[in-house]
């Protein structure tokens, strides 16, 4: 069953049609690669899946429950379950990471300030950042904000995360870092969409691609079934053909 | 190209007018729910209030002092010297404690909030903060208000009574007016409708800085370039409500005065 479902998605701005009629499912478990040219409105459809922009028309279905026209009081319960990690981690500046990681728990869970401290730890010590906990995000490199954002998006065990962009400006150990975590994500059934033009990564975590051209999409499938056709849209992005 | 520069000025204030309404009545409307964040309250007071009082001290003394000495050499002539007291308390208390402490809190505090919410926009921490099921409103805009609610009021205290001392200093050093008398005279003639005439205008002034200056914040989208026309706007709008505003609550004021 899917678990995310996006059916005849549009949207505008200003004038500008971005989505004419995007539909794709994403099954329980599954991680998807949402690919496509800059400016395709990637981004757009992942920011739609948690309330931050509402369609023109079209629906969105979180585990069946259709959230096109929620108010930001209804999609509250839906960002417990769905997680969102920003390009550039989006942590809060006037907070320490300590302080990043606590926000969610404090603001959604009854804990204890020992059972808080104790889950980051632990949070952080899986996520090789420990040493970190009192620093300012000020105080940390462009891919360890990246890590504490994706930390922060799972205090609350969430069923599903969007990744915008994970990799994006990344060295390379950053970006191996970022990979093993979602792949560590993935194999604890969390279900995933990632944003990137970072392919390499991209081919290692995910079971299917969506590929975003002329405001729909306009081939999804699986790795395996894209590798054999050298025809296929998602080929050519790759190998720079096409934008 | 005028017409349109015209009909897009247009367009932008109707944008504010209805814009700053709706995030006020979305104000309202979260603050009657849980949760409530004393401690951003807390921290938003401090900043607003604590770290404005320089400056909202320097500006009273300053303007109780200039007042003072240009009634008392304008009046010197007529022999009306003594009435610089009652000028002065009532011109501060009705006007210049209430008008100067809002545009100087405008100036400092709604600069302040324009550019730190729209930073906040711009690295997407409002966004986060909608993801994490939480709401920009209570977290970000309701602290503020309430903080600019609570605090002007009492700089505003404070002001009158710097700016009469102010006054009272330059009474008695330039105008030769003696101290006691000049104290005594400015408790004397001023009354609680001078009170309430200053104080009422305050709790206005406190919307007028906070509200536009949270709304261009939170309304920035085109990068850190509008952060900085964000943060003009924020100060040019609520100095001029306050100023434009300041007519009709005297006014307004007058009419209540005439019930008391």
């Amino acid at each position: 069953m899917a678990l995310i479902e996006v059916i005849d998605f549009k949207k505008s701005f200003s004038h500008k049609t971005v989505h004419d009629g995007v539909t794709f499912y994403v099954k329980k478990g599954e991680c998807v690669g949402l690919v496509g040219g800059s400016g395709a409105g990637k981004s757009v459809i992942l920011r739609s899946l948690i309330g931050l922009e509402k369609p023109d028309s079209g629906s969105i279905l979180i585990d069946g429950i259709d959230i096109t026209n929620f108010t930001e009081q209804e999609l509250v319960s839906i960002r417990k379950k769905v997680a969102y990690v920003f390009q550039g981690g989006a942590l809060f500046d006037s907070m320490t990471v300590f302080e990043n990681l606590a926000y969610p728990l404090k603001a959604h869970f009854n804990m204890t300030e020992s059972d808080i401290l104790i889950k980051i730890k632990n949070q952080l010590e899986e996520f090789g950042l420990i040493d970190s906990i009192n620093l300012y995000p000020s105080e940390l490199s462009g891919g360890m904000q990246k890590r504490i954002g994706l930390a922060r998006a799972m205090m609350m065990n969430p069923d599903i995360i969007l990744y915008d962009e994970p990799t994006a400006g990344l060295d390379p150990y950053n970006t191996n870092k970022i990979q093993e975590l979602i792949l560590r994500l993935k194999t604890k059934g969390v279900t995933s969409i990632l944003v990137t033009h970072d392919m390499p990564t991209a081919m290692n975590v995910c079971d299917k691609f969506a590929f975003l051209k002329n405001k729909i999409i306009s081939e999804q499938g699986t790795i395996e079934q894209l590798k054999n056709n050298k025809n296929s849209l998602i080929h050519q992005f790759i190998e720079g053909h096409i934008l | 190209m005028i017409h349109f520069t015209i009909g897009q000025k247009f367009k932008d204030q109707l944008e504010f007018i209805g814009g700053s309404s709706i995030l006020f009545k979305q104000t309202l409307s979260e603050l009657r729910t849980k949760p409530f964040y004393t401690q951003l309250l807390v921290e938003q007071i401090y900043q607003i209030g604590v770290k404005s009082l320089p400056l909202v001290l320097l500006t009273a003394l300053s303007t109780g002092m200039v007042m003072s000495l240009q009634y008392g050499l304008g009046l010197e002539k007529f022999g009306g010297k003594p009435y610089v007291p009652r000028l002065v308390a009532s011109t501060i208390l009705r006007e210049m404690g209430p008008v100067f402490t809002s545009l100087m809190l405008a100036a400092r505090v709604g600069a302040g909030m324009a550019s730190e919410i729209g930073s906040m926009v711009v690295t997407q921490q409002i966004d986060a903060i909608r993801a994490l099921g939480t709401s920009p409103i209570k977290r970000i805009v309701i602290p503020r208000i309430l903080a600019c609610l609570i605090v002007l009021p009492l700089l505003v205290a404070i002001a009158n009574m710097v700016g009469n001392f102010g006054g009272l200093v330059v009474g008695s050093t330039e105008l030769n007016l003696d101290a006691q008398f000049y104290f005594r005279r400015v408790l004397e003639t001023s009354n609680i409708k001078d009170y309430i005439a200053g104080f009422g205008k305050t709790f206005f002034f406190a919307l007028f800085i906070a509200v536009p200056s949270c709304y261009y914040g939170l309304n920035v989208k085109n990068g850190t370039k509008e952060v900085g026309i964000a943060t003009t706007k924020a100060v040019v709008t609520s100095s001029l409500l306050i100023l434009v505003g300041d007519f009709f609550l005297a006014k307004f004021f007058w009419i209540i005065e005439k019930w008391l």
